[in-house]
């Protein structure tokens, strides 16, 4: 049955982007502290652990999103595993997250300079204090600009949750659009509110930018 | 044993051999400065001592402890060594005290009173207790350096090493760096400095080393080094340096 939209349809939308929200603080959730592995594995002396984590980076991130969400969705079922597709989702995302974070952080690692692990290491620091105390609170200066924009699109990615079912904006806009076809004005309000949580942010990461490029 | 031990010990870059079987015992409270040509693998010698760099052959003992032997504990090693570098090499995003408390609280674990006491100690014995609180870039060359200085004194080293500490600073910084140099010495401290300051060395130090060609070329007291040099190439060397 085709109805008409309604004042009450906004509504929804506005209250199905809590799960966006949600879905994109799940995915930096498990994310984040995979990332951080990632990087700190990609910054040894050993070759071999440095191989692992760029395999890694290069598998997340020469994988679609999609097909991530696909392979937990209909992957776990296969082992027996029932998954939600809140579940299946958030740990989609998170692999995905991980790979870019990853990434990003590794690169900041390395840009600082040797001396300061040189230092660091003349007075008996091990590899993880020296991340922690030394190279991680500079690298943090760095790596802020790209991580927050990597959250921009982390938010906007969300929306492929949707292909598994899973209630979020673009999810709840489609089946308004599919009951009332209103189609245009509908998805008009999904990409506007994307926006309106989207550009904060890079307004934000531009502001950073500006302010980290100083010292300290 | 002496306190230092090289033993016939080759480093190579690449296909570059920078130390050629290089033997060196230094017992504790000897002054030893070490001069030469840049590339004469001055630094590196130096750098092999607290296993900042490895050794492809020989062996580098410290106070027993054989520094490449995988299994040794370097890090403890390295908390007793202090290292102070050319480009002073102080963490910016933290304050001179913090720079100094780092050790002693996350490498020997004492409490927070204990390190800002050591930190205050060692920035007044390098002439710098006002800066407690200001940051590596707000000071000048000479000044971070001494701050570098008092990191490694924070740790109650049993050897310092200097690797060409006063290179980097401008002519009228040097001194106030030299001196602090010389009141470790006075109180004992055992110290190798890579050094171009060839009056301090002449002053200060207990030993001469004179490298070339990745060799200890000529060693001895300064005035022996200065004052009567056996080989042409230190002449050379002292000729375009004290001229």
């Amino acid at each position: 049955m085709i109805r008409d939209l309604s004042w009450i349809d906004p509504v929804y939308l506005v209250f199905a982007l809590r799960w966006t929200i949600g879905l994109t603080v799940l995915a930096l959730l498990g994310g984040a502290p995979l990332g951080l592995l990632v990087a700190a594995i990609g910054n040894t002396k050993r070759p071999a652990m440095r191989w692992l984590a760029q395999g890694y980076v290069g598998i997340v991130q020469g994988v679609p999103l999609l097909a991530w969400l696909f392979l937990f969705f209909f992957g776990f079922p296969i082992m027996g595993v029932e998954v939600p597709a809140w579940l299946a989702a958030s740990i989609a995302l998170s692999v995905y997250a991980s790979g870019f974070l990853g990434e990003i952080w590794r690169g900041a690692i390395k840009s600082i300079p040797r001396t300061q692990w040189e230092a660091s290491g003349s007075i008996g620091m091990s590899y993880a204090e020296q991340l922690r105390h030394v190279i991680i609170p500079q690298a943090v200066r760095i790596a802020t600009p790209p991580t927050v924009g990597f959250v921009v699109q982390l938010i906007k990615n969300t929306s492929l949750a949707s292909v598994i079912g899973f209630v979020e904006l673009t999810r709840e806009g489609q089946m308004t659009a599919a009951a009332t076809l209103a189609q245009l004005p509908v998805y008009l309000m999904v990409g506007t509110l994307y926006f309106i949580l989207c550009y904060p942010i890079t307004v934000y990461s531009r502001t950073l930018e500006r302010r980290l490029r100083g010292v300290r | 044993m002496a306190f230092v031990e090289l033993r016939s010990i080759t480093k190579k870059f690449g296909d570059h051999v920078v130390l050629r079987d290089i033997d060196l015992a230094v017992e504790k409270g000897e002054v030893i400065a070490i001069i030469g040509r840049s590339g004469s693998g001055k630094s590196t010698l130096l750098r092999c001592v607290n296993g900042l760099e490895g050794v492809d052959a020989g062996d580098v003992v410290v106070d027993g402890v054989r520094v490449n032997d995988a299994k040794a504990d370097l890090r403890a090693l390295r908390a007793r060594i202090g290292f102070v570098f050319q480009g002073y090499n102080l963490f910016p995003h933290l304050t001179v005290e913090r720079n100094i408390t780092l050790g002693p609280l996350i490498v020997k674990h004492v409490g927070r009173e204990e390190a800002s006491r050591l930190a205050r100690d060692a920035l007044r014995r390098v002439g710098l207790a006002d800066k407690a609180h200001a940051y590596a870039d707000q000071l000048s060359g000479g000044q971070q350096q001494r701050v570098a200085i008092a990191r490694s004194l924070a740790m109650s080293p049993m050897l310092m090493l200097f690797d060409e500490i006063t290179s980097a600073l401008d002519p009228e910084l040097v001194g106030e760096v030299l001196r602090v140099l010389e009141a470790m010495a006075r109180d004992g401290m055992t110290m190798l400095l890579v050094t171009h300051e060839m009056n301090f060395a002449r002053r200060v130090a207990s030993r001469v080393l004179f490298m070339h060609d990745g060799r200890i070329w000529e060693q001895g007291p300064a005035t022996d080094i200065f004052g009567a040099p056996r080989t042409d190439e230190l002449q050379n060397f002292l000729g375009a340096v004290l001229n």
